[in-house]
């Protein structure tokens, strides 16, 4: 008889340990199926959540063979198929804190998601009389983003938060935010903008794992775009503002990149001052051009044309 | 075999080397690779955060360019690869976005139409060349060395834009490295991001994933580090000095250009890969093949 095998990252009071536990193999099971069969034939004692079964409602999210997925709706005939393996790595999402074996905290990250205030600012306008109405056009901004089921698979493998969770918020956290600032009907998506840019929106390092990991194909890491876009227009500047600012300036001028000039648009004189021997360093190794400080690069050929499309593009935006 | 070469802004500054060495590997290998005259900055996804309409339009004129010549456009930067691609598949996917676009287009009196595909250098390789045809022209097989295989980002997400092979389990680089006589050493941080595109706003974050990545091919016995990105590969290779102390890890680790590797045991010189003053690590094993 076919077996499956799960090695389960499990986590009791302190204690971290895998254990493997093996089962029939059952054409067109769920790895969530596995999980109880082992819980109600093998160990009653192995610990996970799962409510809907249906990739609704978020519980089940749990790291297969190092990615997050949703357990109800990842089959094991698609796991072994893909990974060419009859054994399959179990593991708790990551950057979560492990309450018991395959079961994390979500209160903390709660706190978290309502940094951004992720719910409406009514204008005033609407009431109890008149409702909210909204065009199809406006409705359609936003929607996707309500199809977020708050499970963390977009935060399990993304590399900001496993380097520093404390100056940056989990991806589905943005996608909340930019979910209000998109819709008509919201009064201050400022409310919604300040907090996220205080709260790490430019040190998202564009790993694309959030992307890749979504159950419900929602885009984090555009949302996180999106919202520097609106903080950029706000006004709101920082070093990820000035150098984004700085490729642009560039690709205009240009059309391609100035490394030396991005540096100190980015930096600024004190900072890009302080990062001397490391420059000299680069330098020595033929890596960067001080020249390029004063000897101005060469536009590409076509760059009328270039100058005529971002321009064109900036009116069309109006 | 013909491509539009756009080599992407790094490769005109910090990686001038990967620049010589695709060069040279293309023409020993006699895929003709063509710089495209008049390309521009991909945007490297942080002009897409401020003007996400212009920088379409300026990809879709990069295309458009290629497009013009009957040519696929083949880059060797990760980040370009996936702005690129965004692009296209953006324009491909949704009609309104695509008339939109060559409205704007039209005023500078181009088009796009979608005929030419966007392709990493990688890709090209295993795709179009073939494995069997690159190990043939090995004349100098990297036996021995130790290859971590360090694919970067933007070459395998999002899936849906870059389509080329399994983000989660990928095998490109290791074959390619197998082709060229050398062990691929896969490595537990293979996957992660070197951090590159958010070092000025996360720096000590930044830091501890370029540190955290070399320490573990380090740790896994790894005399180089070998990546088809030059972005990845300046962030590795540069920083890794001052990303050493935020892992306290002591280990020196080279960090290659693929195109340098592959170069290597096609018989190109070092010299001629643009590899004598630019790389700032060197392990013994590695000198074998590069010299001291």
């Amino acid at each position: 008889m076919r077996q499956i095998t799960y090695n389960i990252h499990r986590y009791n009071e302190g204690r971290s340990y895998v254990q493997t536990y093996s089962f029939d193999y059952e054409p067109d099971r769920t790895i969530l199926w596995g999980l109880q069969k082992i819980k109600d034939t093998i160990d009653p004692t192995l610990t996970f959540i799962a409510a809907c079964r249906s990739a609704v409602c978020g519980a089940c999210s749990i790291k297969v063979n190092g990615q997050a997925m949703l357990g109800c709706e990842s089959k094991i005939d698609d796991i072994t198929e893909r990974f060419g393996s009859d054994t399959i790595e179990i593991a708790p999402i990551g950057n979560f804190d492990v309450i018991r074996d395959l079961a994390v905290d979500w209160e903390a990250k709660v706190n978290r998601l309502k940094t951004v205030a992720p719910w409406i600012f009514m204008k005033p306008e609407f009431n109890r009389d008149m409702g909210s109405r909204q065009t199809p056009e406006d409705f359609k901004k936003f929607v996707t983003n309500t199809e977020c089921i708050l499970c963390g698979c977009c935060a399990s493998e993304c590399n900001k938060l496993s380097a520093n969770r404390e100056d940056f918020l989990d991806p589905y956290v943005y996608t909340k935010a930019n979910r209000f600032v998109q819709d008509s009907r919201d009064a201050a998506p400022m409310a919604h903008v300040n907090p996220a840019f205080e709260n790490g929106l430019w040190k998202c390092v564009h790993c694309m794992n959030c992307i890749s990991r979504c159950p419900k194909h929602l885009k984090p890491a555009k949302d996180i775009s999106e919202l520097r876009a609106v903080a950029t227009k706000a006004g709101l500047s920082n070093k990820g503002t000035r150098h984004a600012l700085a490729f642009r300036d560039d690709l205009i001028k240009t059309g391609r990149l100035n490394e030396v000039t991005m540096s100190l648009k980015t930096d600024g004189l004190v900072d890009s001052a302080k990062q001397g021997l490391y420059a000299m360093r680069l330098w020595a190794h033929g890596k960067i051009n001080p020249l390029e400080l004063v000897v101005p690069h060469k536009p590409v050929q076509g760059i009328k044309d270039v100058r005529t499309i971002v321009k064109a593009a900036e009116e069309a935006e109006r | 075999m013909k491509y539009a070469f756009f080599p992407g802004c790094v490769l005109e500054g910090a990686a001038k080397e990967d620049f010589i060495a695709t060069v040279a590997v293309a023409k020993k290998l006699g895929i003709q690779i063509e710089e495209l005259e008049g390309w521009t900055c991909c945007g490297a996804s942080h002009v897409q955060d401020i003007d996400p309409l212009g920088v379409l339009a300026t990809n879709a004129r990069n295309i458009a360019l290629a497009e013009a010549q009957g040519v696929q456009l083949m880059t060797v930067c990760n980040t370009c690869t996936l702005m690129l691609r965004e692009a296209k598949n953006e324009l491909d996917r949704d009609e309104t976005q695509r008339a939109r676009v060559n409205n704007i287009l039209g005023q500078a009196g181009l088009k796009y139409k979608g005929t030419s595909d966007v392709t990493h250098f990688l890709w090209v390789l295993i795709r179009d060349y073939g494995l069997n045809n690159l190990k043939a022209k090995v004349v100098k097989p990297l036996s021995g060395l130790r290859v971590a295989e360090y694919y970067g980002c933007h070459l395998l997400r999002p899936a849906e834009e870059t389509g080329f092979e399994d983000f989660q389990i990928p095998t490109s680089l290791a074959d390619v490295i197998k082709a060229i006589g050398a062990t691929p050493i896969d490595f537990s941080r293979k996957l992660d991001c070197c951090g590159f595109h958010a070092v000025y706003p996360a720096h000590d974050s930044v830091m501890k994933m370029t540190g955290s990545i070399n320490a573990d091919a380090a740790k896994e016995g790894a005399d180089c580090v070998v990546t088809p990105c030059p972005l990845c590969q300046m962030q590795l290779d540069m920083f890794q000095k001052e990303a050493k102390q935020y892992v306290a890890n002591d280990k020196d680790m080279p960090i290659i250009h693929m195109s340098q590797l592959i170069g290597l045991a096609l018989g190109i010189s070092p010299a001629e890969l643009g590899m004598t003053k630019r790389h700032m690590t060197s392990t013994a094993a590695l000198n074998r093949f590069v010299g001291a």
